[in-house]
Protein backbone atom coordinates (compact mmCIF):
# COMPACT_ATOMS: atom_id res chain seq x y z
CA UNK A 1 0.00 0.00 0.00
CA UNK A 2 1.05 3.43 -0.61
CA UNK A 3 2.42 5.37 2.06
CA UNK A 4 0.07 7.85 3.10
CA UNK A 5 1.03 11.42 1.10
CA UNK A 6 0.45 14.54 4.07
CA UNK A 7 -0.74 17.40 1.92
CA UNK A 8 -0.64 20.94 2.95
CA UNK A 9 -3.80 21.13 4.49
CA UNK A 10 -6.48 24.52 3.67
CA UNK A 11 -9.50 23.40 5.34
CA UNK A 12 -11.84 19.62 4.73
CA UNK A 13 -11.88 18.93 0.92
CA UNK A 14 -15.66 19.77 0.07
CA UNK A 15 -17.87 16.78 -0.65
CA UNK A 16 -17.79 15.97 -4.99
CA UNK A 17 -20.85 16.75 -6.23
CA UNK A 18 -19.72 20.59 -4.65
CA UNK A 19 -16.24 20.65 -5.96
CA UNK A 20 -17.92 19.37 -9.07
CA UNK A 21 -20.58 22.58 -8.93
CA UNK A 22 -17.67 24.75 -8.31
CA UNK A 23 -15.26 23.43 -10.73
CA UNK A 24 -18.32 23.85 -13.39
CA UNK A 25 -19.41 27.54 -11.81
CA UNK A 26 -15.36 28.79 -12.39
CA UNK A 27 -15.14 27.37 -15.96
CA UNK A 28 -18.69 29.51 -16.85
CA UNK A 29 -17.33 32.39 -15.09
CA UNK A 30 -14.15 32.07 -17.05
CA UNK A 31 -16.26 31.96 -20.24
CA UNK A 32 -18.48 34.70 -19.80
CA UNK A 33 -15.72 37.51 -19.37
CA UNK A 34 -14.19 35.93 -22.23
CA UNK A 35 -17.39 36.57 -24.08
CA UNK A 36 -17.58 40.29 -22.59
CA UNK A 37 -20.65 39.12 -20.62
CA UNK A 38 -19.85 41.75 -17.84
CA UNK A 39 -23.44 42.16 -16.29
CA UNK A 40 -23.93 38.43 -16.23
CA UNK A 41 -20.52 38.23 -14.61
CA UNK A 42 -21.47 40.76 -12.10
CA UNK A 43 -24.57 38.32 -11.17
CA UNK A 44 -22.40 35.67 -10.17
CA UNK A 45 -20.59 38.20 -7.70
CA UNK A 46 -21.95 38.06 -4.10
CA UNK A 47 -22.68 41.88 -3.77
CA UNK A 48 -20.13 42.10 -0.82
CA UNK A 49 -17.60 41.26 -2.49
CA UNK A 50 -13.82 42.09 -2.17
CA UNK A 51 -11.86 41.81 -5.09
CA UNK A 52 -7.96 42.60 -4.38
CA UNK A 53 -4.49 42.07 -6.60
CA UNK A 54 -1.65 42.72 -4.25
CA UNK A 55 1.82 43.78 -6.00
CA UNK A 56 4.78 41.25 -5.32
CA UNK A 57 6.92 41.98 -2.55
CA UNK A 58 10.48 41.89 -3.68
CA UNK A 59 12.00 42.49 -0.28
CA UNK A 60 14.56 40.00 1.73
CA UNK A 61 12.99 37.79 3.12
CA UNK A 62 14.70 38.40 6.65
CA UNK A 63 13.03 42.13 5.98
CA UNK A 64 9.44 42.76 7.81
CA UNK A 65 7.97 46.45 7.26
CA UNK A 66 9.80 48.59 9.32
CA UNK A 67 8.80 52.31 9.80
CA UNK A 68 9.40 53.38 6.29
CA UNK A 69 6.19 54.84 4.11
CA UNK A 70 6.71 51.68 2.17
CA UNK A 71 3.96 49.00 2.45
CA UNK A 72 2.09 46.59 0.91
CA UNK A 73 0.05 48.48 -2.56
CA UNK A 74 -2.86 46.69 -3.75
CA UNK A 75 -3.26 46.78 -7.89
CA UNK A 76 -6.62 45.73 -7.51
CA UNK A 77 -8.75 46.71 -4.67
CA UNK A 78 -12.36 46.78 -5.41
CA UNK A 79 -15.84 46.92 -3.97
CA UNK A 80 -18.54 45.77 -6.19
CA UNK A 81 -19.54 49.24 -7.44
CA UNK A 82 -16.33 49.71 -8.35
CA UNK A 83 -15.92 46.08 -10.51
CA UNK A 84 -19.15 47.71 -11.99
CA UNK A 85 -17.64 50.80 -12.61
CA UNK A 86 -14.28 48.98 -14.75
CA UNK A 87 -17.11 46.55 -16.48
CA UNK A 88 -19.53 50.20 -17.46
CA UNK A 89 -16.15 51.49 -18.67
CA UNK A 90 -15.56 48.37 -21.25
CA UNK A 91 -19.50 48.85 -22.31
CA UNK A 92 -18.94 52.15 -23.18
CA UNK A 93 -17.98 51.90 -26.51
CA UNK A 94 -15.05 54.69 -26.40
CA UNK A 95 -12.61 52.42 -24.69
CA UNK A 96 -10.59 52.78 -28.38
CA UNK A 97 -8.38 50.11 -27.25
CA UNK A 98 -10.76 47.38 -27.62
CA UNK A 99 -12.26 48.13 -30.52
CA UNK A 100 -11.35 45.89 -32.81
CA UNK A 101 -12.01 43.81 -29.76
CA UNK A 102 -9.40 42.08 -27.52
CA UNK A 103 -9.21 38.61 -27.21
CA UNK A 104 -9.23 37.05 -23.70
CA UNK A 105 -8.88 33.40 -23.72
CA UNK A 106 -9.40 32.62 -19.48
CA UNK A 107 -7.70 28.95 -18.73
CA UNK A 108 -8.52 27.50 -14.82
CA UNK A 109 -7.09 25.07 -13.46
CA UNK A 110 -5.81 23.38 -10.04
CA UNK A 111 -8.95 24.37 -8.59
CA UNK A 112 -9.09 22.87 -4.69
CA UNK A 113 -12.35 23.23 -2.97
CA UNK A 114 -11.92 23.31 0.97
CA UNK A 115 -14.84 23.78 3.41
CA UNK A 116 -14.48 26.70 5.82
CA UNK A 117 -16.23 27.09 9.77
CA UNK A 118 -19.54 28.86 7.69
CA UNK A 119 -21.03 25.57 5.95
CA UNK A 120 -22.14 27.71 3.01
CA UNK A 121 -19.08 28.90 2.10
CA UNK A 122 -15.90 27.21 0.21
CA UNK A 123 -12.39 27.94 0.19
CA UNK A 124 -11.50 27.75 -2.88
CA UNK A 125 -7.89 27.96 -4.58
CA UNK A 126 -7.55 27.60 -8.40
CA UNK A 127 -4.68 28.76 -10.88
CA UNK A 128 -5.28 30.82 -13.90
CA UNK A 129 -3.86 31.52 -17.24
CA UNK A 130 -4.69 34.55 -19.21
CA UNK A 131 -3.92 35.42 -22.59
CA UNK A 132 -5.05 38.86 -24.51
CA UNK A 133 -4.63 39.45 -27.84
CA UNK A 134 -5.50 41.91 -30.35
CA UNK A 135 -4.09 43.35 -33.43
CA UNK A 136 -2.03 41.82 -35.51
CA UNK A 137 0.77 40.68 -32.88
CA UNK A 138 0.21 42.33 -29.54
CA UNK A 139 -0.40 39.02 -27.01
CA UNK A 140 0.66 38.49 -23.47
CA UNK A 141 -0.09 35.94 -21.45
CA UNK A 142 -0.43 36.44 -17.46
CA UNK A 143 -0.38 33.66 -14.90
CA UNK A 144 -1.63 33.70 -11.79
CA UNK A 145 -3.17 32.35 -8.67
CA UNK A 146 -6.58 33.30 -7.27
CA UNK A 147 -7.95 32.32 -3.31
CA UNK A 148 -11.60 32.71 -3.90
CA UNK A 149 -14.42 32.34 -1.17
CA UNK A 150 -17.80 31.19 -2.83
CA UNK A 151 -20.78 31.05 -0.83
CA UNK A 152 -23.79 28.48 -1.56
CA UNK A 153 -27.05 30.64 -1.61
CA UNK A 154 -30.35 30.24 -3.24
CA UNK A 155 -29.51 32.05 -6.17
CA UNK A 156 -26.33 29.77 -6.84
CA UNK A 157 -22.89 30.03 -6.14
CA UNK A 158 -21.78 33.77 -5.03
CA UNK A 159 -18.01 34.81 -5.24
CA UNK A 160 -17.58 36.82 -1.77
CA UNK A 161 -13.63 37.30 -1.68
CA UNK A 162 -11.13 36.56 -4.45
CA UNK A 163 -7.20 37.68 -4.09
CA UNK A 164 -5.40 37.48 -7.24
CA UNK A 165 -1.45 36.35 -7.05
CA UNK A 166 0.14 37.55 -10.08
CA UNK A 167 4.11 37.14 -9.60
CA UNK A 168 5.21 40.23 -11.93
CA UNK A 169 6.89 42.89 -10.37
CA UNK A 170 6.86 44.84 -13.13
CA UNK A 171 4.07 44.74 -15.26
CA UNK A 172 4.95 43.71 -19.00
CA UNK A 173 1.95 44.77 -20.87
CA UNK A 174 0.13 48.70 -21.29
CA UNK A 175 -2.44 47.39 -18.35
CA UNK A 176 -4.26 45.11 -16.59
CA UNK A 177 -7.54 46.51 -17.65
CA UNK A 178 -9.09 42.53 -17.26
CA UNK A 179 -10.80 40.87 -14.45
CA UNK A 180 -8.89 38.07 -13.34
CA UNK B 1 15.48 58.79 -6.91
CA UNK B 2 13.56 58.91 -3.46
CA UNK B 3 11.88 60.66 -1.01
CA UNK B 4 13.13 60.77 2.92
CA UNK B 5 9.60 59.22 4.29
CA UNK B 6 10.74 55.67 2.35
CA UNK B 7 14.06 55.46 3.68
CA UNK B 8 13.63 57.33 7.20
CA UNK B 9 15.90 55.48 9.51
CA UNK B 10 19.99 54.02 9.59
CA UNK B 11 20.12 50.83 7.26
CA UNK B 12 16.78 52.06 5.47
CA UNK B 13 17.48 51.24 1.59
CA UNK B 14 15.68 51.14 -1.81
CA UNK B 15 16.58 50.25 -5.39
CA UNK B 16 15.80 52.48 -8.38
CA UNK B 17 17.15 53.65 -11.44
CA UNK B 18 19.54 56.44 -12.79
CA UNK B 19 18.45 55.71 -16.97
CA UNK B 20 19.41 52.50 -17.25
CA UNK B 21 21.90 51.97 -14.07
CA UNK B 22 20.97 50.00 -10.64
CA UNK B 23 21.14 52.35 -8.12
CA UNK B 24 20.97 51.60 -4.78
CA UNK B 25 19.58 54.52 -2.19
CA UNK B 26 20.92 54.08 1.50
CA UNK B 27 20.86 55.79 4.90
CA UNK B 28 23.98 55.06 6.25
CA UNK B 29 24.47 54.37 10.08
CA UNK B 30 25.43 57.58 10.46
CA UNK B 31 22.02 59.18 9.22
CA UNK B 32 23.36 60.25 5.82
CA UNK B 33 21.32 59.08 2.46
CA UNK B 34 23.64 58.34 -0.14
CA UNK B 35 23.16 56.39 -3.69
CA UNK B 36 25.50 54.01 -5.03
CA UNK B 37 25.72 52.05 -8.30
CA UNK B 38 24.39 48.52 -7.61
CA UNK B 39 27.62 46.97 -8.83
CA UNK B 40 30.12 44.54 -7.31
CA UNK B 41 33.71 46.31 -7.08
CA UNK B 42 35.18 42.97 -8.07
CA UNK B 43 33.28 41.70 -10.89
CA UNK B 44 29.93 43.73 -11.48
CA UNK B 45 27.69 41.37 -9.74
CA UNK B 46 24.48 43.22 -8.21
CA UNK B 47 25.12 43.30 -4.56
CA UNK B 48 21.54 43.96 -3.91
CA UNK B 49 18.55 42.04 -5.56
CA UNK B 50 15.94 43.00 -3.07
CA UNK B 51 13.20 46.37 -4.30
CA UNK B 52 13.56 48.11 -0.50
CA UNK B 53 14.09 47.11 2.70
CA UNK B 54 16.79 47.53 6.14
CA UNK B 55 20.46 46.44 5.98
CA UNK B 56 23.50 46.62 7.70
CA UNK B 57 25.35 45.41 4.72
CA UNK B 58 25.24 44.26 1.42
CA UNK B 59 26.41 41.12 0.37
CA UNK B 60 27.33 40.14 -3.16
CA UNK B 61 25.82 36.88 -4.17
CA UNK B 62 28.78 35.62 -6.50
CA UNK B 63 32.38 35.68 -3.47
CA UNK B 64 30.24 37.26 -1.07
CA UNK B 65 32.32 40.52 -0.84
CA UNK B 66 30.12 42.72 1.47
CA UNK B 67 29.79 46.06 1.72
CA UNK B 68 28.39 48.45 4.68
CA UNK B 69 25.34 50.69 4.32
CA UNK B 70 27.87 53.49 3.86
CA UNK B 71 29.18 52.30 0.64
CA UNK B 72 32.41 50.98 2.11
CA UNK B 73 33.76 47.34 1.55
CA UNK B 74 33.65 46.02 4.61
CA UNK B 75 34.46 42.51 4.48
CA UNK B 76 36.30 39.99 1.75
CA UNK B 77 35.91 36.03 2.42
CA UNK B 78 39.50 34.83 2.52
CA UNK B 79 41.39 37.93 2.30
CA UNK B 80 44.44 37.64 4.00
CA UNK B 81 44.84 34.26 2.30
CA UNK B 82 44.14 35.39 -1.00
CA UNK B 83 44.84 38.52 -1.11
CA UNK B 84 48.36 40.44 -1.48
CA UNK B 85 47.30 43.43 -2.34
CA UNK B 86 43.26 44.57 -1.73
CA UNK B 87 42.98 48.06 -0.28
CA UNK B 88 39.77 47.71 0.68
CA UNK B 89 39.94 51.60 0.89
CA UNK B 90 39.46 51.49 -2.79
CA UNK B 91 36.97 49.30 -3.53
CA UNK B 92 33.69 50.68 -1.94
CA UNK B 93 30.49 51.07 -3.92
CA UNK B 94 31.14 53.34 -6.68
CA UNK B 95 29.07 56.62 -5.62
CA UNK B 96 26.70 58.57 -7.56
CA UNK B 97 28.28 61.60 -8.10
CA UNK B 98 26.22 63.79 -6.00
CA UNK B 99 22.94 63.43 -3.86
CA UNK B 100 21.00 66.39 -2.90
CA UNK B 101 18.05 66.56 -0.97
CA UNK B 102 14.59 69.10 -1.69
CA UNK B 103 11.96 69.42 0.93
CA UNK B 104 12.62 65.16 1.70
CA UNK B 105 12.86 65.14 -2.34
CA UNK B 106 16.22 62.91 -2.92
CA UNK B 107 17.42 63.46 -6.37
CA UNK B 108 20.61 62.63 -7.91
CA UNK B 109 23.16 63.06 -10.27
CA UNK B 110 26.34 61.48 -12.06
CA UNK B 111 27.37 64.72 -13.03
CA UNK B 112 30.91 66.03 -10.90
CA UNK B 113 30.13 69.54 -12.37
CA UNK B 114 26.85 71.84 -13.71
CA UNK B 115 24.13 73.32 -11.81
CA UNK B 116 23.30 72.10 -7.98
CA UNK B 117 19.76 71.03 -7.42
CA UNK B 118 18.52 74.51 -6.37
CA UNK B 119 19.51 76.06 -8.86
CA UNK B 120 18.72 73.26 -11.41
CA UNK B 121 15.07 73.61 -9.87
CA UNK B 122 15.25 77.45 -9.73
CA UNK B 123 12.05 79.07 -9.94
CA UNK B 124 10.21 75.47 -9.68
CA UNK B 125 10.75 75.72 -6.29
CA UNK B 126 7.55 78.36 -5.90
CA UNK B 127 5.21 75.21 -7.66
CA UNK B 128 6.70 72.14 -5.82
CA UNK B 129 6.15 73.71 -2.45
CA UNK B 130 2.50 73.97 -2.82
CA UNK B 131 3.19 70.12 -2.16
CA UNK B 132 6.07 69.57 -0.56
CA UNK B 133 6.11 72.32 1.44
CA UNK B 134 2.09 72.78 2.52
CA UNK B 135 2.46 72.10 6.22
CA UNK B 136 5.60 71.87 8.37
CA UNK B 137 5.75 68.10 8.45
CA UNK B 138 5.62 68.12 4.59
CA UNK B 139 4.57 65.42 2.17
CA UNK B 140 5.35 61.78 2.04
CA UNK B 141 4.82 59.03 -0.61
CA UNK B 142 3.05 55.92 0.35
CA UNK B 143 2.91 52.46 -0.39
CA UNK B 144 5.02 50.26 -2.94
CA UNK B 145 5.25 51.68 -6.62
CA UNK B 146 3.27 50.47 -9.45
CA UNK B 147 5.68 49.50 -12.09
CA UNK B 148 4.76 48.66 -15.65
CA UNK B 149 7.32 48.48 -18.66
CA UNK B 150 6.06 49.51 -22.04
CA UNK B 151 7.46 49.38 -25.25
CA UNK B 152 7.52 52.88 -26.40
CA UNK B 153 10.34 56.07 -26.28
CA UNK B 154 10.43 57.46 -22.40
CA UNK B 155 9.90 61.23 -23.62
CA UNK B 156 6.10 60.32 -24.81
CA UNK B 157 4.80 59.79 -21.58
CA UNK B 158 6.69 62.47 -20.06
CA UNK B 159 4.93 65.47 -21.90
CA UNK B 160 1.76 63.34 -22.15
CA UNK B 161 1.83 63.64 -18.21
CA UNK B 162 3.07 67.26 -18.04
CA UNK B 163 1.38 69.18 -20.57
CA UNK B 164 -1.62 67.04 -22.32
CA UNK B 165 -4.82 68.17 -21.52
CA UNK B 166 -5.86 68.03 -24.89
CA UNK B 167 -5.63 64.08 -24.74
CA UNK B 168 -8.02 63.56 -21.50
CA UNK B 169 -11.58 63.79 -22.89
CA UNK B 170 -10.92 61.53 -25.55
CA UNK B 171 -8.35 58.85 -25.23
CA UNK B 172 -10.18 58.38 -21.77
CA UNK B 173 -13.63 58.79 -23.14
CA UNK B 174 -14.50 55.29 -21.62
CA UNK B 175 -13.03 56.09 -18.36
CA UNK B 176 -14.08 59.48 -18.19
CA UNK B 177 -17.89 58.18 -18.60
CA UNK B 178 -17.42 56.11 -15.79
CA UNK B 179 -15.24 58.23 -13.20
CA UNK B 180 -15.80 60.99 -10.75
CA UNK B 181 -17.68 64.39 -11.79
CA UNK B 182 -19.25 63.10 -15.07
CA UNK B 183 -19.33 59.40 -14.21
CA UNK B 184 -21.56 60.01 -10.99
CA UNK B 185 -23.82 62.96 -12.77
CA UNK B 186 -22.00 65.98 -11.15
CA UNK B 187 -21.05 68.15 -13.51
CA UNK B 188 -21.41 68.43 -17.28
CA UNK B 189 -18.05 69.60 -18.16
CA UNK B 190 -14.72 68.53 -16.12
CA UNK B 191 -10.94 69.77 -16.50
CA UNK B 192 -12.88 72.52 -19.11
CA UNK B 193 -13.79 70.43 -21.61
CA UNK B 194 -17.70 69.20 -21.90
CA UNK B 195 -19.19 65.89 -21.26
CA UNK B 196 -19.21 64.63 -25.12
CA UNK B 197 -15.43 65.85 -25.94
CA UNK B 198 -17.69 69.21 -27.26
CA UNK B 199 -17.21 73.05 -25.31
CA UNK B 200 -13.79 74.40 -24.30
CA UNK B 201 -13.63 76.72 -21.39
CA UNK B 202 -9.89 77.66 -20.99
CA UNK B 203 -10.74 80.72 -18.51
CA UNK B 204 -9.11 80.25 -15.18
CA UNK B 205 -6.60 77.30 -16.48
CA UNK B 206 -3.16 77.58 -17.47
CA UNK B 207 0.58 75.98 -18.32
CA UNK B 208 3.46 77.45 -17.56
CA UNK B 209 6.72 77.61 -18.69
CA UNK B 210 9.51 77.90 -16.51
CA UNK B 211 12.01 76.49 -18.26
CA UNK B 212 13.53 73.99 -17.79
CA UNK B 213 10.65 72.97 -16.18
CA UNK B 214 7.02 72.91 -16.84
CA UNK B 215 3.19 73.14 -14.26
CA UNK B 216 -0.38 72.60 -15.87
CA UNK B 217 -2.98 74.23 -13.15
CA UNK B 218 -7.07 74.22 -13.81
CA UNK B 219 -6.47 77.21 -11.13
CA UNK B 220 -10.12 76.80 -9.41
CA UNK B 221 -8.36 75.04 -6.29
CA UNK B 222 -10.74 72.53 -5.81
CA UNK B 223 -10.68 69.94 -8.98
CA UNK B 224 -7.67 68.17 -8.75
CA UNK B 225 -10.57 65.48 -7.20
CA UNK B 226 -12.77 66.12 -10.02
CA UNK B 227 -12.08 61.92 -10.88
CA UNK B 228 -12.81 61.47 -7.18
CA UNK B 229 -15.96 59.09 -6.93
CA UNK B 230 -16.13 59.93 -2.97
CA UNK B 231 -13.87 63.44 -2.84
CA UNK B 232 -15.84 64.69 -0.02
CA UNK B 233 -13.70 63.39 2.59
CA UNK B 234 -10.59 64.98 0.36
CA UNK B 235 -11.86 68.66 -0.34
CA UNK B 236 -13.09 68.67 3.57
CA UNK B 237 -9.77 68.41 4.52
CA UNK B 238 -8.56 70.57 2.00
CA UNK B 239 -10.58 73.38 2.84
CA UNK B 240 -9.86 72.53 6.83
CA UNK B 241 -6.06 73.05 5.68
CA UNK B 242 -6.12 76.17 3.13
CA UNK B 243 -6.37 78.80 5.76
CA UNK B 244 -2.93 77.76 7.21
CA UNK B 245 -1.77 76.80 3.42
CA UNK B 246 -2.61 80.56 2.62
CA UNK B 247 -0.84 81.68 5.91
CA UNK B 248 2.65 79.75 4.80
CA UNK B 249 2.67 80.17 0.83
CA UNK B 250 0.81 83.03 0.15
CA UNK B 251 -2.57 83.61 -1.30
CA UNK B 252 -1.44 82.88 -5.35
CA UNK B 253 -0.54 79.71 -4.08
CA UNK B 254 -3.11 78.86 -1.42
CA UNK B 255 -6.29 79.60 -3.27
CA UNK B 256 -5.40 78.95 -6.81
CA UNK B 257 -2.58 76.16 -6.89
CA UNK B 258 -3.43 74.04 -3.64
CA UNK B 259 -6.26 71.57 -4.34
CA UNK B 260 -6.31 72.22 -8.39
CA UNK B 261 -5.05 69.56 -10.98
CA UNK B 262 -1.71 70.76 -10.94
CA UNK B 263 0.70 68.49 -13.61
CA UNK B 264 4.67 69.36 -12.24
CA UNK B 265 6.97 68.60 -14.95
CA UNK B 266 10.49 68.55 -13.33
CA UNK B 267 12.52 68.08 -16.49
CA UNK B 268 13.50 65.64 -17.75
CA UNK B 269 11.37 62.41 -16.10
CA UNK B 270 9.95 63.63 -13.06
CA UNK B 271 6.11 64.38 -12.33
CA UNK B 272 4.23 65.37 -9.52
CA UNK B 273 0.51 65.71 -9.82
CA UNK B 274 -1.36 67.33 -7.27
CA UNK B 275 -5.10 66.45 -7.38
CA UNK B 276 -4.50 63.03 -8.67
CA UNK B 277 -1.96 62.94 -6.06
CA UNK B 278 0.29 60.76 -7.85
CA UNK B 279 4.34 61.10 -8.44
CA UNK B 280 5.45 59.51 -11.36
CA UNK B 281 9.12 59.03 -12.57
CA UNK B 282 9.81 57.42 -16.20
CA UNK B 283 12.87 55.34 -16.74
CA UNK B 284 14.27 54.94 -20.05
CA UNK B 285 15.13 51.51 -21.03
CA UNK B 286 17.03 51.83 -24.47
CA UNK B 287 15.51 53.78 -27.09
CA UNK B 288 12.17 51.69 -27.94
CA UNK B 289 10.90 50.74 -24.06
CA UNK B 290 10.52 52.65 -20.39
CA UNK B 291 9.12 52.07 -17.28
CA UNK B 292 7.13 53.80 -15.40
CA UNK B 293 6.88 53.81 -11.62
CA UNK B 294 4.03 55.47 -9.87
CA UNK B 295 3.37 56.13 -6.12
CA UNK B 296 0.47 58.00 -3.97
CA UNK B 297 1.53 60.68 -2.48
CA UNK B 298 -0.04 62.90 0.07
CA UNK B 299 0.85 65.24 2.79
CA UNK B 300 2.45 64.08 5.99
CA UNK B 301 -0.25 65.17 8.26
CA UNK B 302 -3.37 64.25 6.15
CA UNK B 303 -5.56 61.78 8.28
CA UNK B 304 -5.48 58.15 7.10
CA UNK B 305 -9.16 57.65 6.32
CA UNK B 306 -8.11 60.62 3.63
CA UNK B 307 -5.10 59.24 2.65
CA UNK B 308 -6.72 55.83 2.10
CA UNK B 309 -8.99 57.30 -0.67
CA UNK B 310 -5.79 58.86 -2.05
CA UNK B 311 -3.87 55.48 -2.36
CA UNK B 312 -7.29 53.37 -3.82
CA UNK B 313 -8.05 56.39 -6.18
CA UNK B 314 -4.40 56.29 -7.76
CA UNK B 315 -4.46 52.61 -7.99
CA UNK B 316 -7.99 52.89 -9.77
CA UNK B 317 -6.81 55.39 -12.25
CA UNK B 318 -3.31 55.32 -12.41
CA UNK B 319 -2.14 51.69 -10.93
CA UNK B 320 -1.13 49.26 -13.52
CA UNK B 321 -5.09 48.34 -13.79
CA UNK B 322 -6.09 52.09 -13.64
CA UNK B 323 -8.27 52.44 -16.11
CA UNK B 324 -7.06 55.84 -17.29
CA UNK B 325 -3.66 54.28 -17.28
CA UNK B 326 -4.19 51.65 -19.16
CA UNK B 327 -5.20 54.12 -22.26
CA UNK B 328 -2.17 55.73 -22.91
CA UNK B 329 0.16 52.85 -23.62
CA UNK B 330 -1.27 52.17 -26.83
CA UNK B 331 -1.08 55.87 -28.36
CA UNK B 332 2.85 55.23 -26.82
CA UNK B 333 3.69 52.23 -28.83
CA UNK B 334 2.01 52.97 -31.59
CA UNK B 335 3.92 56.66 -31.60
CA UNK B 336 7.18 54.68 -31.02
CA UNK B 337 7.39 52.10 -33.81
CA UNK B 338 5.61 54.12 -36.65
CA UNK B 339 8.45 55.76 -37.53
CA UNK B 340 10.17 52.08 -37.93
CA UNK B 341 8.51 52.44 -41.61
CA UNK B 342 10.85 54.86 -44.27
CA UNK B 343 8.07 56.87 -45.50
CA UNK B 344 6.28 57.35 -42.15
CA UNK B 345 10.01 58.39 -40.69
CA UNK B 346 9.63 61.58 -42.95
CA UNK B 347 6.54 62.85 -41.05
CA UNK B 348 7.01 65.52 -38.92
CA UNK B 349 4.47 65.55 -35.85
CA UNK B 350 2.91 69.09 -34.99
CA UNK B 351 2.91 70.90 -31.46
CA UNK B 352 1.58 74.19 -32.54
CA UNK B 353 -1.41 74.59 -30.58
CA UNK B 354 -2.12 78.28 -28.28
CA UNK B 355 1.14 78.95 -29.62
CA UNK B 356 1.77 82.84 -28.84
CA UNK B 357 -1.30 82.92 -26.63
CA UNK B 358 -0.50 84.70 -23.17
CA UNK B 359 -1.81 85.73 -19.47
CA UNK B 360 -1.09 87.37 -16.94
CA UNK B 361 -0.06 84.97 -14.19
CA UNK B 362 1.07 86.12 -10.53
CA UNK B 363 3.21 83.06 -10.34
CA UNK B 364 6.96 82.73 -11.86
CA UNK B 365 7.03 81.56 -15.21
CA UNK B 366 4.87 82.22 -18.67
CA UNK B 367 1.80 81.67 -18.89
CA UNK B 368 -0.58 80.86 -21.46
CA UNK B 369 -4.38 80.32 -21.32
CA UNK B 370 -5.86 76.75 -21.08
CA UNK B 371 -4.92 73.15 -19.98
CA UNK B 372 -5.67 72.15 -23.44
CA UNK B 373 -2.29 73.76 -24.68
CA UNK B 374 0.96 72.40 -26.04
CA UNK B 375 2.74 74.60 -24.25
CA UNK B 376 4.40 72.48 -21.67
CA UNK B 377 5.14 69.96 -24.65
CA UNK B 378 7.09 72.31 -26.37
CA UNK B 379 9.30 73.11 -23.54
CA UNK B 380 9.85 69.65 -22.89
CA UNK B 381 11.20 68.87 -25.91
CA UNK B 382 12.55 72.40 -26.23
CA UNK B 383 14.88 71.30 -23.29
CA UNK B 384 15.59 67.85 -24.44
CA UNK B 385 17.53 69.44 -27.49
CA UNK B 386 19.07 72.13 -25.34
CA UNK B 387 20.42 69.46 -23.15
CA UNK B 388 21.66 66.80 -26.10
CA UNK B 389 23.57 69.73 -27.81
CA UNK B 390 25.01 71.18 -24.78
CA UNK B 391 28.47 70.71 -24.95
CA UNK B 392 29.16 70.65 -21.15
CA UNK B 393 26.80 70.22 -18.16
CA UNK B 394 27.06 73.74 -17.68
CA UNK B 395 24.87 74.91 -20.72
CA UNK B 396 21.63 72.27 -20.09
CA UNK B 397 20.11 74.93 -17.86
CA UNK B 398 18.37 77.99 -20.59
CA UNK B 399 19.55 81.54 -20.52
CA UNK B 400 17.59 82.79 -17.22
CA UNK B 401 14.91 85.39 -18.39
CA UNK B 402 14.42 88.16 -15.73
CA UNK B 403 12.50 87.28 -13.15
CA UNK B 404 9.10 87.90 -12.81
CA UNK B 405 8.40 90.04 -10.45
CA UNK B 406 5.39 87.34 -7.85
CA UNK B 407 2.75 89.11 -5.90
CA UNK B 408 2.55 86.91 -3.25
CA UNK B 409 6.42 85.69 -2.61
Amino acid sequence: MAKKQKIAAVGKDTNMETAYRIERFLAAEARTLDEERYDDWLAMLDESIVYKMPIPMNTYRRNRPGKSSIRETMIYDESFEKLKQRAAREDTGMVWLNDPATHHIRTITNIESFCTDDASVYDVRSKFTLLRSRRDKDHVSHTGLRKDLIQDTNDGLKIVARTVFLPERVIVDKNLNMFF
Amino acid sequence: MGHDSQIPEAGDFLRTYMGEDDVIVVRGEDGEVRAFLNACSHRGNKVCHAEWGKTKAFTCSYHGWAYDNMGELAAVPLEEAIYDNLDRSKLGLVPVARVQNYKGMIFGTFAEEGPDLEEYLGDMKYYLDVVLDASPEGMELIGTPFRVEIRGNWKLPVENAIGDGYHVAWAHAGAMRVVGTIGQGRGESVLGIGKDNTGFDDSGQMQVAIPPHTVLSTLDGQSGYALYDNPGPCIEYLEQVRPSVVERLGDVRGTQLLGSETHMGVFPNLQIIQGLNLLRVIHPKGPGSFEVATYSMADKNTPDEVKDIIVKHVGQTFGSAGILEGDDGDFTEAITHSPNGYATRQMKGWLGMAQGRTMDWDGPGDASPGIVNELCQREFYTQWQRTMLAESVSDILPEQSAQKESANG
